[in-house]
C-alpha cells in the first residue's frame, strides 16, 4: 500500500474531550480512486476523525495532507472548496424546496446578485447524466424516499466539486435493494476517479465494497488492511476484540437459587420502536451474568426496564425472588434489594454539583432509612459516607467537597461503594470501569467478584468484551434487541463472541 | 481540606466582587451621563433607606415583601421547579386576604390568621394548576405559570370591579378599582409608628429560617436539592420526582399567596389591581443573586428593600428617576449570573492553545 499515491493523509491526529481521548494518535491514509472503509463501534472515534477532516472540529494536534500538500482549513466551507464532501447520516435537506434548490443551496451559480438558474440547472443535469443518477430535479424534496434523498445529498457534494466523498453510515437507512443501487453508484463514482470514504459498522458490506479498511477502537487504529486479504472474523476481533490489560483471579464457589428471572421481556421506547425483543434469562445468587454487545443493541433499555427507570412500554415479566416487579417504582425495587450502577456516572450515577455525602446516601437514605422518617441523621450519614471512603479507598479531602473535584476513578469507587454497601441481593452493573485508571479497574473488578462470592446475584452489562469475559460465569450477547444465549458460553473465544455481537453466526466446529 | 474549601469561597468572592465592581462602574456611568454625581445619588439612597425612624420603617416594609417573594422563589428554583408564577399566586393570595379582611368579623389575632390562611391556601391552589399540568401532561411550567400570571391579574381585577364593587365604578365616580378597606381586626400590627413596617417581618423571617431548615435537615429537602441539581440522579436513587414536584410547587405557591396576604393585611389594607408592581419577579432575581442559599436571601432582601425605599428618596432629591436604581439592580443580577471561574479557565485554555499553535505550527487550526 505504501507505494501507492495517497490523496489524503491524516497524521498523528489527537483529540481530547474533557476526559475522553476520542482520537489517540490516529494516522489515516486514503489511496486515490478507492473505496476506503472506516469501521468501528459507536464511540470508536470515526465521527470525530471525519469532523476533524471536514474541520467541524479542530484537533489538539496532528497534520492533514491533501494530494501531498499540508492543508490548514479555516472553516468547514474551506474543506468543501478543497474537494471534500460529506454525506451525513441525517440528511440535511430543506423539505419545502425542490431537489434543484437543495443541491445548489449556498453554492449557486450567480449572475450579478441574482441566481443563474439556467446555468445551475445545466450543471446539475450534467452531473446527473454523467454519474447516472435518475432523479427528477424539480420534484419537491418533501415526500421523496430516503434512497432518493441520499442521491440528492450525493449529487450535492458532486455539484460542489468534491473528489473525496465521505459517506456516513449510508446503508443504515436503506433497504437491501437501496444498498445494491448505492453500491452501484459508489463503484461508478470510483470508476470516474472519485475517492470514497465509507463509515460503517456492517462487516459484510465492507468486505463487498471496500478496497481498503481502517479499523478504529477506543480512539485508536487497531488495523489497516486490504479487504481482499481479510475476513469477518478478523474484522470483528479488531473492532470489538478485547485488550487484555489486566487479569483477575476468580475463585470457584457455589451458585445459589434464581434471584432474577426475566420472561419474554419486550421494551418499546417512546417512539414505539422495539428496543428489547422478547428477552428471557435469569441470574442466580452468587453468579455473575455478563451481557456483551455493541453500543445501542438495547442494553440501556433492558437495564432501564429492570431498574424501573423506563419511559417506554414494557411487556413480559421481571421476577425478583419470584415476585413480578414490572410495575414497581425505583424506590420499591431498591428496597427489595436491587442495587444499580448506572453507565453514565456523570449524568446519572452522581450529582457532580453535590457534595460527597449527598452522593453517598442517594438510595441509602430511603432503603436503609434513618432513625426518623423525615429528618437527615447526620451521624448515620457520616458513618456511612466514611465507610464507603474507607472500604472503597476513595481519595477525598472532605465529605463536604463537591463530587466534581474528584477524579473519574474515585467518583466510580464512591458510586460502586454506595451500591455495594447497601446489602443488596441483586446488583445491576453497567460499564463499571469505563474510562478510569487501571488501579481502580482492578479494585472494582475484585469487589464485584467478592460480592458474587458473598452470594449476591450480579448482572454485568459492559461494552468491554474483556471485562465480561474476565468476570462472568455465563455470557449473553445482545444484538439488535435480542438476547443470544450460547449453551456453553464460557468456552467461546473472543472472536466468536465478537462475531455474535456484530450479528454473525458461529458455526460449531 | 482547607485548600479545597477556600477554592469554593474564593469563587464566591470572585463572583460577587467582580459583579459589584462592574455594577458600580456601569451604575456610575449611567448616573453621570444624566448629569448627577454618582456618590451623591448613593448618599441619597442610603439616607432614604436608613436616614431616620420613618425611613427605616418603610425599608422594613419593603424587606418583608422581598423576603416573601424571595422565599417563594428559592423553594421552587432550588428544587428545579421554574415557578415564574409567583406574581399570579401573589394576586390570588392578596385578593382572598382582602375579602376575608373586610367581609367577616373576627377577634383581632384570629382575623389576621384567617386572612393569611385564606391567602396561603389560594396561592397554593393556584400553584397546583401548573404542577398538575407538568406532572400529568408534561407541559413545561415556564409557559403555564407565565400564562397563569395574566389570568390571575385580570381575574382578580374582574372580581374586584364586577363582583365586589358591583361594576359601580363609574356610577359613584370613584377613580380607582379597589376592594373596601379591611377591618382593623384584620390588620397586622405595625412595629414602627407612622410607617407600615409590620409584624409580617417575623413571619417572613420565620419562613426563611424554616426553608433553610428543610433544606439542611430533612430528607425531603435533601431530595429536592438533588432533583434541582440532577434530576436523573435523583430518579436513579428512587426519589419520587412527581410527588416532590407537586410538594415544591405547593410550598412555593403557599409562600407567594401568604406574601400577597401580608401585603394586604400589613401595608395596603385593601386589594387593588396592579398593587404588586412586578414584585413577584423580584423574588426570582433575589434567589438568583442569593445563589439558591436560603440564608443569603435574607441579606439580599435587606439590600433589595433598602434600594426600593432609598430610590424613592433619591428621586425626590435629584433629577434622577428611580428606574435608574432598578436598571442597576438588573445589571447586578446579570453580572452575578456569569460563571467567571469557567470564563477565566476557558480564556486561559484558549491563550494556551494559541501559544502552542504559534510555537509549533504543527496544528491545523
Amino acid at each position: 500500500m505504501d507505494k501507492e499515491k495517497f490523496v489524503l493523509e491524516m497524521h498523528n491526529i489527537n483529540k481530547k474531550f474533557k476526559n475522553l481521548l476520542a482520537n489517540d494518535n490516529i494516522t489515516f491514509k486514503v489511496r486515490s480512486g478507492t473505496v476506503h472503509a472506516l469501521i468501528g463501534e459507536n464511540g470508536a472515534g470515526k465521527s470525530t476523525l471525519m469532523n476533524i477532516l471536514t474541520n467541524i472540529q479542530s484537533p489538539d494536534s496532528g497534520q492533514v495532507y491533501l494530494r501531498g500538500e499540508q492543508v490548514n482549513f479555516k472553516n468547514p466551507l474551506d474543506a468543501v472548496r478543497h474537494g471534500i464532501g460529506m454525506v451525513y447520516q441525517e440528511f440535511m435537506v430543506f423539505p419545502e424546496m425542490t431537489v434543484l434548490d437543495n443541491i445548489i443551496m449556498g453554492f449557486e451559480q450567480k449572475k450579478g446578485i441574482f441566481i443563474d438558474y439556467k446555468e445551475s440547472r445545466r450543471k446539475v443535469e450534467e452531473i446527473c447524466k454523467k454519474y447516472e443518477f435518475n432523479i427528477s430535479i424539480d420534484a419537491k424534496v418533501d415526500g421523496l424516499p430516503v434512497a432518493a434523498l441520499q442521491q440528492v445529498e450525493i449529487i450535492k457534494v458532486l455539484y460542489r466539486n468534491a473528489d473525496i466523498i465521505i459517506l456516513d453510515e449510508p446503508t443504515s437507512v436503506l433497504t437491501p435493494q437501496g444498498v445494491e443501487s448505492l453500491f452501484h453508484a459508489i463503484r461508478f463514482l470510483v470508476d470516474q476517479g472519485k475517492t470514497i470514504i465509507l463509515i460503517t459498522h456492517k462487516l459484510k458490506e465492507v468486505l463487498e465494497i471496500a478496497d481498503d479498511i481502517t479499523v478504529l477502537k477506543n480512539g485508536r487504529v487497531t488495523g489497516t488492511l486490504l479487504a481482499k486479504d481479510t475476513n469477518e472474523l478478523e474484522l470483528a476481533r479488531l473492532m470489538v476484540g478485547r485488550e487484555v490489560i489486566l487479569q483477575v483471579e476468580k475463585p470457584e464457589y457455589n451458585i445459589g437459587e434464581i434471584i432474577l428471572k426475566i420472561e419474554n421481556l419486550s421494551v418499546k421506547d417512546s417512539s414505539r420502536v422495539e428496543r428489547v425483543k422478547n428477552a428471557s434469562f435469569h441470574v442466580q445468587a452468587g453468579e455473575i451474568l455478563g451481557i456483551s454487545g455493541v453500543a445501542g443493541s438495547g442494553q440501556t433499555e433492558l437495564v432501564e426496564a429492570l431498574v424501573g427507570l423506563s419511559n417506554g412500554n414494557i411487556e413480559g415479566q421481571i421476577l425478583f425472588n419470584g415476585e413480578n416487579i414490572i410495575n414497581e417504582t425505583v424506590a420499591k425495587r431498591r428496597k427489595l434489594g436491587i442495587g444499580y450502577i448506572a453507565q453514565d456516572r456523570s449524568a446519572v450515577g452522581t450529582n457532580k454539583e453535590g457534595t460527597i455525602w449527598e452522593n453517598a446516601i442517594m438510595g441509602y437514605h430511603r432503603t436503609k432509612g434513618f432513625k426518623t422518617k423525615h429528618l437527615l441523621d447526620y451521624k448515620d450519614i457520616n458513618s456511612f459516607t466514611n465507610k464507603i471512603i474507607k472500604d472503597y479507598a476513595v481519595k477525598v479531602q472532605a465529605t463536604e467537597d463537591k463530587v466534581k473535584t474528584l477524579s473519574g476513578g474515585n467518583i466510580q469507587k464512591l458510586l460502586v461503594g454506595r451500591e455495594f454497601l447497601q446489602e443488596q441481593k441483586l446488583l445491576i452493573i453497567e460499564d463499571p470501569t469505563r474510562g478510569i485508571d487501571i488501579g481502580s479497574v482492578e479494585f472494582i473488578w475484585n469487589r464485584i467478584i467478592q460480592m458474587a462470592k458473598e452470594g449476591v446475584a450480579v448482572l454485568l452489562i459492559s461494552h468491554e468484551l474483556n471485562e465480561v469475559m474476565q468476570l462472568s460465569d455465563r455470557i449473553l450477547v445482545m444484538y439488535n434487541g435480542s438476547i443470544i444465549e450460547h449453551k456453553n458460553s464460557r468456552s467461546l473465544t473472543e472472536e466468536q463472541i465478537g462475531l455474535m455481537m456484530l450479528g454473525g453466526e458461529i458455526h460449531e466446529a | 481540606m482547607k485548600l479545597k474549601i477556600s477554592h469554593e469561597v474564593k469563587k464566591t468572592i470572585l463572583r460577587y466582587g467582580i459583579s459589584i465592581i462592574l455594577t458600580l462602574l456601569f451604575g456610575s456611568i449611567l448616573i453621570a451621563i444624566q448629569g448627577e454625581s454618582p456618590l451623591e445619588a448613593v448618599g441619597h439612597i442610603f439616607e432614604g433607606a436608613f436616614g431616620n425612624r420613618i425611613n427605616i420603617g418603610n425599608t422594613i416594609r419593603w424587606i418583608i415583601s422581598s423576603l416573601m417573594v424571595g422565599g417563594a422563589a428559592i423553594v421552587a428554583f432550588k428544587s428545579g421547579v421554574s415557578n415564574l408564577g409567583i406574581e399570579g399566586q401573589l394576586y390570588m393570595g392578596a385578593l382572598s386576604a382582602a375579602i376575608i379582611g373586610y367581609s367577616i368579623e373576627l377577634p383581632h389575632g384570629l382575623h389576621v390568621m384567617a386572612c393569611l390562611l385564606a391567602a396561603s391556601i389560594l396561592g397554593m391552589l393556584y400553584a397546583l394548576i401548573p404542577a398538575l399540568l407538568r406532572v400529568y401532561f408534561k407541559i413545561n411550567e415556564l409557559i403555564t405559570t407565565l400564562i397563569l400570571n395574566f389570568i390571575a391579574k385580570y381575574l382578580t381585577e374582574y372580581i374586584t370591579m364586577w363582583i365586589i364593587m358591583g361594576g359601580q365604578q363609574s356610577a359613584n365616580g370613584s377613580a380607582s378599582i379597589t376592594t373596601p378597606q379591611i377591618l382593623n381586626t384584620a390588620r397586622l400590627s405595625t412595629i414602627i409608628k407612622g410607617t407600615t413596617a409590620n409584624t409580617g417581618i417575623f413571619i417572613a423571617l420565620g419562613i426563611l429560617f424554616f426553608i433553610a431548615f428543610i433544606y439542611k435537615y430533612t430528607l425531603e429537602g435533601y431530595e429536592f436539592t438533588q432533583i434541582g441539581q440532577n434530576m436523573s440522579f435523583a430518579r436513579m436513587g428512587g426519589v419520587n420526582i412527581n410527588k416532590s414536584f407537586i410538594m415544591v410547587f405547593l410550598m412555593s405557591g403557599l409562600i407567594s399567596g401568604m406574601g400577597g396576604g401580608i401585603e394586604v393585611t400589613g401595608s395596603y389594607y385593601r386589594f387593588m389591581p396592579n398593587f404588586s408592581n412586578n414584585l413577584g419577579w423580584d423574588g426570582i432575581m433575589i434567589t438568583r443573586v442569593a445563589n439558591n442559599n436560603p440564608l443569603a436571601v435574607i441579606i439580599v432582601s435587606i439590600i433589595w428593600g433598602a434600594l426600593k425605599q432609598g430610590a424613592l428618596h433619591m428621586e425626590r432629591m435629584t433629577t434622577l428617576n428611580r428606574l435608574v436604581v432598578i436598571i442597576i439592580q438588573m445589571l447586578f443580577v446579570l453580572f452575578v449570573s456569569i460563571d467567571y471561574d469557567n470564563l477565566f479557565s476557558r480564556w486561559k485554555e484558549k491563550i494556551r492553545l494559541k501559544k502552542t499553535n504559534s510555537k509549533g505550527g504543527s496544528s491545523i487550526c
